[in-house]
């Protein structure tokens, strides 16, 4: 993909040798298969099961790039340091909500396999009729096309702001960024609330939750953070961040992962035990759809691996502070949230992913796989470009200003390089 | 004693702390409100007027306890009125002690400090307050034990699966959990007071409840462990109380109470009210103490904000609600959301409710608003009367109107009614009144770490340099 | 603490008891938090053991610097917390399940999701007992009397003094080379603090 040229100006894309090779092979794995997607998507009889799958694989992508404008402006309105270490991917994986617009496009074409209320006689179920003016393809895309003016707007205004922020040691641009990160979020909270309405609870339109868009949202700010730590780890022994690649900011990434595990746990739990405790007939299918025929395994998994064990790990301070750890644990987070969103979607259409009778189940998983792979490389290789334009650490942030006490709290860490207080002589 | 002519840094922050402290002013300081100064009139007059309002409360009570909960307006469909909203009202109240105390320990929130333990004497109040209404709702409170699991002889256990039994849990572990945090935050402060005591019976009370505390490093290395595990253990605690709470409304099925976002907009809301009450309450403690300097412009603008945030989340929680009740699709819930509530008999306190919690608070987008204690004072006030109609609305209306339209009835809160719910405030008030003249308000150890700190980094700006231990002689 | 006692069984041994005034140890009484850090330090590298450090508020490091290794509170609490989950699950199970089954609702005797909250509460609760008397108990508290009490200006250890006491058992102990040992290290005041 790129030419082995030397030259490392801010400028160049291939300034990070890292950078460059992860690029070349999202470059190399995205769009064959995506090419594979589209083709599934135009033949009749695999339409069906490409579609649900694309709708993974594109919410997977789509929740990170809403979690990076959404914790970049969280950082402009509350500081610290963390923010620093992560706020260049943040900022690049903000701006990949621009390819994520242009690949929304093919679900259009797929309403009709992905939504009961798209399909013809659809809108003739009373339940369904009574919202057909809200749930119906017309105003579906509208309100879509709408979010994403949105979301793109926002990362644009960001990401010039920071770079202003970048070329003067003036605070007016880091006041103004505040200024539009405060209605910014509230507006990103509440469009991102409606997008998982239409996307996702209306795959089941007999359905309703009120803390769905909640529950979500937390869910994607968990991918967020796991998908720039992971980053940050990988970049931790580049010099730019050598200032902030510190034990200290890792652990508080770390303890930010293990609110957002809480927050995850306590929103799909809330959800389950008002539910459960309910019992009404119009509630409960959609869990009985997710309890039974295989997908009792996912929940098992989600309850272990996505609740359970991070949250016991992130208990340990040792661990957090521990780059390289981390490294391999938000890989694993996002593998697992990728699974929180199969369960979430595929259930709507597959009701027994593990029946003998049909393949499609498993084919389907794969495909969830390919589709994943698909968006993923072209966003991957998007945002990493994105991310080798700029310095890795923004300049002239005012959270800058706490670097010179972080140093102070870690004269007594032994791994870092700082010399240790100078051995008292003996009386 | 200085002025409050906050200096501004380089920024433009306000700082946390006046100018010239050290160690020991701040001690004698904080100190000398509750050891030398005699009773002040207005102290004096404000204790008399709450000690009333407690009587009232003690005679509104006595009577209850005497004729049976039939006094109330509570009556079939409406079992639950005044005594439920003021319950969720206290609680909700008693939230932003711990949340001060603990979740803005964890996020290092150095302006905190001053604050805390003003805060957590207020949650504890406040629960105290809560704890009573469900107690009273009994009927027969001399037998609340039997809440409680314990082998009887009738083989009767707790019933599990309610969110009431949860709620028996929640609130004792929240006032006990509460009181221990508060109580060995206070533990070094009472030696000072023991140690600074002139009377006799002073050094006795305050020795013995400082327990012998001596300030050895060792003691302090696990004072600072066992003070960050358990806020650790209260960031979670705080949440799951309102979240109970929130249970008990929708575990039920009645329209308007089943609904999923109850949780989180429930505990948002507690926030935002209690920071409203910890306004309400420090704007006048700080300037009639002349506390100026340790509770700074800084510390009211950032309650404003924590205000604005969590009043957008209620707002929100709101918009969900209604917002599910039409795609829903439940024409039981629709009726009780989008027409009985906001042109029902209970309309005005809908309508108030929007005003006073979703709509006022917006002036919180504006540096001025949150920056005017006068302005400050008065919103917050306007929250706290919101965030109780919340509660009235969430309570009466969807009993008011279910199902069946031969079911339905109104509700009205009764003179005892009344003399109960502003009796707790007397409660409450005499509590607090009480706490200021034999406690100190703001706990002087962190305020010593805070002028250490104020220190080191004025150091380490090349600016002005504080020795703060060497003032006093 | 068992140290205390050693100490004076030691002197008895040594010394007839009325001949010297019995001694808890040496106070040197500082202004400044990095002060006494520094003190205890050199303290510590000069080979004393049995010292300790008294100030009004935390001072980061001085536990570390007066040779302060193992903090056993974590332990306490997560044992603590432990104990509130298998209480609260078994209570309500055994109650539930075994003895007293009554359907309420529809839903099965062992309704997991619903024994979550109390379960939740329970940890907490005992949780925090294990804080707040493991801390008491660690520290050895109550304890109304103490000899660093005796110490004329100890009162100032609330308000805005720091000290650093080396005590009288520890081995390289000796009044005269000890006082000019911390003579050294520049405190405001010595004082002897009897026991």
């Amino acid at each position: 993909m790129s030419q082995p040229t030397p030259p490392p100006a801010p400028g160049s894309s291939d300034r990070i040798a890292p950078l460059a090779t992860a690029r070349s092979l999202a470059m190399a794995i995205g769009p064959p298969a995506l090419a594979l997607c589209i083709i599934l998507m135009l033949i009749p009889p695999t339409r069906t099961v490409i579609y649900p799958a694309y709708l993974v694989g594109y919410v997977f992508w789509f929740g990170i790039a809403l979690g990076g404008a959404s914790l970049t402006m969280l950082h402009h309105l509350t500081g610290g340091t963390w923010g620093l270490l992560i706020r260049r991917p943040l900022e690049a994986a903000a701006l990949t909500i621009i390819p994520l617009a242009i690949l929304f496009v093919p679900l259009l074409f797929g309403l009709d396999v992905l939504y009961p209320w798209a399909r013809a006689g659809g809108a003739d179920e009373p339940l369904i009729a009574h919202k057909a003016g809200y749930l119906n393809p017309t105003a579906f895309a509208l309100r879509a096309a709408f979010y994403f003016g949105l979301w793109i707007l926002l990362a644009w205004l960001i990401n010039r702001g920071t770079d202003r922020q970048d070329q003067t040691s003036d605070r007016a641009p880091s006041r103004s960024l505040a200024r539009i990160s405060a209605p910014g979020l509230g507006l990103v909270f509440l469009t991102a609330t409606f997008a998982a309405i239409d996307w996702m609870m209306s795959l089941e339109p007999d359905w309703y939750s009120s803390i769905y868009g909640a529950m979500l949202i937390t869910g994607w700010g968990l991918a967020t953070f796991a998908a720039m730590t992971l980053v940050a780890a990988a970049l931790r022994s580049q010099p730019e961040l050598r200032p902030v690649a510190r034990p200290r900011v890792f652990q508080d990434l770390a303890s930010l992962m293990l609110a957002f595990v809480m927050l995850w746990a306590y929103t799909s739990f809330m959800q389950y035990l008002i539910i459960w405790s309910g019992n009404l007939s119009e509630e409960i299918p959609w869990y009985l759809r997710r309890s039974r025929g295989g997908w009792q395994l996912f929940v098992a998994i989600l309850i272990l691996f996505h609740f359970l064990a991070p949250f016991l790990l992130l208990l340990m301070r040792d661990l957090k502070r521990r780059a390289d750890w981390l490294l391999g644990f938000s890989a694993a987070i996002l593998g697992l949230h990728l699974i929180d969103t199969i369960w979430l979607i595929l259930p709507a259409q597959v009701r027994d992913p593990l029946s003998p009778q049909v393949g499609l189940p498993i084919l389907q998983l794969l495909l969830v796989l390919v589709a994943t792979a698909g968006i993923g490389g072209l966003c991957v290789s998007f945002f990493l470009d994105r991310l080798a334009r700029r310095p890795l650490m923004p300049l002239h942030d005012p959270a800058v200003d706490g670097l010179a006490h972080l140093r102070d709290d870690e004269t007594d860490d032994q791994t870092e390089a700082y010399p240790a207080p100078a051995p008292t002589p003996r009386a | 004693m200085a002025q409050a002519t906050l200096r501004h840094d380089e920024t433009g922050d306000v700082p946390v702390l006046g100018p010239g402290h050290t160690y020991g002013t701040v001690t004698d300081k904080i100190s000398s409100i509750v050891l030398t100064e005699p009773p002040r009139p207005g102290w004096i007059f404000g204790f008399a007027v709450s000690f009333v309002l407690l009587l009232m409360f003690l005679f509104a009570v006595l009577n209850l306890l005497v004729r049976g909960i039939g006094i109330w307006g509570v009556n079939v469909p409406i079992g639950w009125g005044f005594d439920i909203v003021n319950f969720v009202w206290w609680i909700g109240i008693g939230h932003a002690g711990t949340l001060i105390s603990a979740i803005l320990l964890l996020l290092r929130q150095d302006w905190r400090t001053s604050i805390n333990r003003f805060a957590e004497a207020m949650t504890l109040f406040a629960v105290s307050c809560a704890g009573l209404y469900p107690l009273l709702h009994l009927g027969r409170p001399w037998l609340f034990y039997w809440l409680l699991p314990y082998p009887n002889t009738m083989a009767l256990w707790p019933q599990w699966r309610s969110p009431l039994i949860f709620d028996v849990f929640a609130v004792s572990t929240y006032a006990t959990v509460s009181l221990l945090f508060w109580y060995v935050g206070l533990i070094p402060d009472l030696a000072t007071l023991r140690d600074r005591a002139k009377s006799r019976i002073g050094k006795v009370i305050y020795g013995f409840l400082a327990m012998g505390w001596r300030g050895s490093a060792r003691h302090w290395h696990r004072y600072r462990t066992a003070y960050l595990l358990l806020a650790g253990l209260a960031t979670p605690l705080v949440v799951s109380v309102h979240t109970i709470v929130a249970l008990d409304f929708t575990v039920g099925i009645i329209p308007g109470w089943h609904t999923t976002i109850f949780p989180p907009y429930f505990v948002a809301g507690a926030i935002y009210s209690g920071f409203a009450m910890v306004l309400t309450l420090s704007i006048p403690l700080r300037s009639y103490y002349g506390l100026k300097d340790f509770i700074t412009d800084k510390h009211l603008d950032n309650m404003a904000k924590v205000m604005l945030v969590t009043g957008l989340i209620v707002t929100y929680g709101y918009l969900m609600e209604a917002f599910m009740a039409w795609y829903g699709g439940n024409p039981y819930e629709e009726f009780m959301i989008l027409k009985d509530r906001p042109t029902g008999p209970y309309a005005h306190t809908w309508w108030l409710l929007l005003l006073c919690n979703c709509t006022i608070v917006q002036l919180f987008w504006f540096r001025y608003f949150r920056t005017h204690p006068i302005w400050l004072w008065v919103i917050s006030i306007v929250i706290n009367i919101g965030m109780w109609l919340e509660r009235y609305v969430i309570v009466v209306t969807s009993l008011h109107a279910d199902f069946l339209p031969s079911s339905w009835g109104m509700y009205h809160g009764t003179i005892w009614d009344y003399m109960t719910y502003y009796g707790s405030i007397g409660l409450f008030l005499t509590l607090l009144f009480l706490f200021i003249r034999v406690l100190p308000v703001i706990s002087i150890t962190e305020m010593r770490e805070l002028v250490h700190e104020v220190h080191e980094r004025g150091h380490a700006r090349g600016g002005p340099a504080v020795t703060p231990g060497t003032a006093h002689p | 603490m068992s140290s205390e006692s050693i100490y004076q069984t030691h002197t008895r041994d040594a010394l007839p008891p009325s001949a010297v005034p019995r001694i808890y140890g040496l106070m040197a009484e500082f202004l400044q938090p990095d002060q006494v850090v520094q003190a205890a330090k050199a303290a510590y590298a000069a080979g004393y053991r049995q010292m300790d450090a008294f100030s009004p508020m935390p001072v980061e490091g001085l536990a570390e610097a007066i040779g302060f290794r193992r903090n056993r509170l974590p332990l306490v609490v997560l044992i603590g917390g432990l104990t509130g989950a298998v209480t609260a699950l078994f209570l309500q199970w055994f109650s539930a399940v075994v003895h007293y089954p009554i359907i309420v609702g529809g839903r099965p005797f062992a309704s997991w999701p619903a024994f979550i909250p109390v379960t939740f509460e329970l940890t907490v609760l005992f949780a925090a007992f294990g804080a707040v008397f493991g801390l008491l108990a660690l520290n050895g508290l109550p304890r109304p009397h103490h000899p660093v009490f005796n110490s004329p200006n100890f009162a100032l250890a609330s308000r805005s003094r720091f000290f650093l006491c080396i005590q009288a058992n520890d081995r390289h102990f000796d009044l005269d080379k000890t006082e000019q040992f911390l003579r050294a290290l520049n405190p405001r005041e010595i004082t002897v603090v009897e026991a």
